[in-house]
């Protein structure tokens, strides 16, 4: 590698080498008397020697050779000629020679290495200059701007492809203002997907992206990085690819950086957006429960009044109570669902007894089942189950409370548990008319009624809520006709409690 | 307002609640204070006559439970907490401070009058202790150690025999899972609350006359269990 000057100039480097030899016999001609003959081999060795610090190998080598026949011809006697008169003078030339060629090939190979370390240097220096620009880009096309700045002092040309993997499949957005074409688009998703350089020689020339880097980050491929040499040297990429790994590599630590501070300000909002819905939530909660508190309580005052009021006034105030727990059911079935419906509601799921939410639900709903024949079947062994109590008891008090509704008084509901394979499967049924046969499906859509004329009282949220808290548990909810009514079932996943070591028995 | 009337303080903000609550337990013989404020309401159960305090959870003046706090520090007067039916958490707060029973908002006055009495009940009785107990066709004998159902003796293990124990002696109260372990189990047993519910299972199924529904241990959902003899 010719170094100290540019290529351009190497004649000039050879016809210096050549003057200074000259300059040497010159200066040295006439000291020819005084000085010692293996002084004077000195002085044409330490020629070599400048020659090679300064000018290189190659006018060094050549120092060499013109100064061993410089010194044959003027020093060595017979002056004058390249005849030598005494044999020995050739070992003279021969260790000349040799010393001048081994130090022409160790001091050019020195200067070598000082100018790699300092283009080391000015890489590295220059990649320090790109992490830092890079450290404080915010979003990704600023990123492909300090990039792009970069790469153009490199003579070189990007387009960014930063993969988005919100879809299904992987899609590329391109950044840096070169698109790619269909060809180079393949050629990056290939260094996408196998994670490694995709070099296209072959494209060379065109004027297209040949080289495609992946952008691998600390936890996964975040894109590619295509270049294309300005000028058609494929040979400049190979021999830059080191710096240009690092610069990917950058790059990627770069985005995932950005993409993780956007994703963070993102559930920041959501966080807030969350909190806002549940004070909004609580506060409606709130505002419209005391109120109807306050009815059904003033309601009961009437009814209860001494002296009691007349007989019609006291049912009147029995239906006012009445319906302003109906509003109340009915408003504690809307928070519930749009509490459920935002997603993310916190389940308090514990291994808990089946048998105790439905011992539960059947004592809330005790006035409501009054009027029907209860059955309950549930395995006498049944395992505990990992649940949120709250909310199945609100589903097996939906199902039978829809089981009343839609039964005539003195009918059987029944709650039947069975195990089947991982699962905890409850059915609800009661004697009665059934589900209308074709929108059995559609009964669990919120608002959807089983009756296109609605003859009973409800909303369809009920259902809604069910299949909304059994999905959220893992399970499923189907609704179906047997002879002579309806059924609702529902599972939830059977998992493996936890151990309990038995008490030793006293 | 005669001396031996029993006195309630009712801590409610909202005075059309307030109101109904005063009439009902006027009507039925109590004398009531009603109080709009925290405030207030610590100012009259300072004069030590209340036999209950009846207190809603969401006051302006003074977090519920810091009231409940407060209040425990010198007095062990029960208190009934009023509460929305889905915020379990300020319910088990609420008794793990100190509150005995809580009631769902709207409630009738039928189940407000029935908790009243149960509790002013009890509080009467907190003097006095019994070592036998009677509930349904089962006889509790805690001076002997012996359960028997119809002079029959039912065998216990020493854990169910624990739990039925905290159970009887807190007759009425809600107790939470979280107050049920650490009376049986002693306490850091809080990461095995499945043994509660396996253990009351069967204490069910050993004193119950139909363990699915049970008439005396009773579900408080996603809160804790309640005796009722």
């Amino acid at each position: 590698m010719d170094v100290i000057l540019p290529a351009r100039r190497r004649g000039a480097r050879y016809l210096l080498a050549t003057l200074l030899c000259i300059v040497t016999t010159l200066a040295t001609a006439p000291l020819r008397e005084l000085l010692d003959l293996a002084n004077i081999v000195m002085l044409f060795l330490l020629t070599v020697f400048v020659s090679a610090a300064w000018l290189g190998r190659g006018p060094a080598v050549m120092a060499a050779f013109l100064g061993v026949a410089l010194f044959d011809f003027f020093f060595v006697p017979p002056h004058l000629s390249f005849a030598v008169a005494d044999a020995q003078y050739l070992v003279t030339f021969a260790v000349m020679l040799a010393v001048g060629l081994i130090t022409s090939h160790l001091t050019a190979l020195l200067s070598e290495r000082t100018e790699e370390a300092r283009a080391r240097e000015h890489e590295t220096h220059a990649l320090y200059d790109l992490a830092r620009e890079l450290g404080s880009a915010l979003a990704v096309p600023q990123v492909t701007e300090i990039a792009r700045r970069f790469l153009d002092r490199l003579t070189l040309d990007m387009t960014l492809l930063v993969a988005d993997t919100s879809g299904k499949t992987v899609s590329f957005q391109e950044y840096g203002g070169r698109h790619l074409n269909e060809l180079g688009r393949n050629f990056a998703r290939s260094a996408y997907d196998r994670a490694t350089i995709v070099e296209a020689d072959s494209l060379a020339g065109m004027g297209m992206a040949i080289a495609f880097l992946p952008l691998v980050g600390p936890t996964q491929v975040l894109g590619v990085l295509a270049l294309a040499p300005r000028s058609d040297d494929v040979e400049q990429l190979r021999s830059q690819r080191s710096l240009l790994e690092a610069v990917a590599s950058l790059l990627a630590i770069t985005i995932e950086r950005v993409r993780y501070a956007d994703s963070a300000q993102h559930s920041e909002l959501q966080v807030a957006a969350e909190r806002l819905r549940t004070s909004i939530l609580s506060s409606l909660s709130h505002d419209l429960r005391t109120p109807l508190t306050s009815l059904v309580g003033l309601a009961d005052t009437l009814a209860q009044r001494q002296p009691p009021l007349p007989e019609s006034a006291c049912e009147t105030a029995g239906i006012i109570r009445d319906q302003a727990r109906a509003m109340h059911h009915l408003l504690s079935n809307l928070l519930e669902m749009a509490r459920l419906q935002a997603g993310n509601m916190p389940l308090n799921k514990e291994w808990q007894a089946f048998e105790e939410v439905v011992g539960s639900s059947t004592r809330l709903l005790a006035g409501v089942l009054a009027g029907r024949r209860v059955e309950i079947e549930l395995p006498p062994d049944l395992p505990l189950v990992f649940f949120d109590a709250v909310l199945l008891e609100r589903v097996l008090c939906n199902l039978l409370e829809n089981a009343v509704k839609y039964s005539r008084d003195g009918a059987r509901i029944r709650l039947v548990g069975e195990i089947r394979e991982a699962s905890l499967e409850i059915a609800v049924d009661n004697d009665g008319a059934g589900f209308p046969a074709d929108r059995t499906e559609q009964l669990f859509d919120l608002f959807a009624r089983g009756e296109q004329e609605p003859a009973v009282a409800g909303t369809g949220l009920g259902l809604a809520i069910c299949k909304a808290i059994v999905v959220a548990h893992g399970g499923t909810i189907v609704a179906e006709n047997r002879p002579g009514g309806a059924c609702v079932r529902f599972t939830l996943p059977l998992g493996t409690p936890p151990a309990m070591e038995d008490e030793e028995s006293p | 307002m005669s001396e031996t009337q029993t006195h309630v303080i009712v801590v409610e903000d909202e005075p059309q609640i307030r109101r109904f609550i005063c009439d009902a337990l006027q009507r039925d013989g109590c004398a009531s204070f009603p109080a709009g404020t925290a405030r207030q309401g610590l100012d009259e159960a300072a004069t030590g006559k209340a036999a209950l305090v009846i207190l809603d959870l969401g006051l302006p003046d003074m977090d519920g439970l810091d009231f409940i706090h407060n209040l425990r520090t010198w007095s062990a007067v029960p208190i009934l907490i009023l509460s929305a039916r889905s915020a379990e958490r300020e319910k088990i707060a609420a008794l793990d401070a100190g509150a005995d029973d809580y009631l769902c908002k709207p409630f009738g006055i039928g189940e407000l009058l029935a908790r009243v009495r149960a509790l002013i009940r009890r509080h009467w009785q907190s003097g006095e202790n019994h070592p036998q107990h009677r509930f349904g066709d089962v006889e509790v004998d805690l001076l002997r150690h012996i359960v028997s159902r119809n002079g029959e003796e039912i065998h216990l293990t020493q854990i169910e025999y624990r739990l039925l124990a905290v159970l009887l002696a807190n007759s009425g109260k809600v107790l939470t899972h979280r107050h049920l372990m650490h009376e049986v189990w002693g306490p850091g047993r809080s990461e095995q609350a499945h043994y509660l519910r396996i253990y009351v299972g069967r204490l069910r199924q050993k004193l119950e006359i139909d363990p699915a529904q049970p008439q005396h241990i009773l579900t408080e959902t996603g809160v804790g269990y309640r005796f009722q003899s």
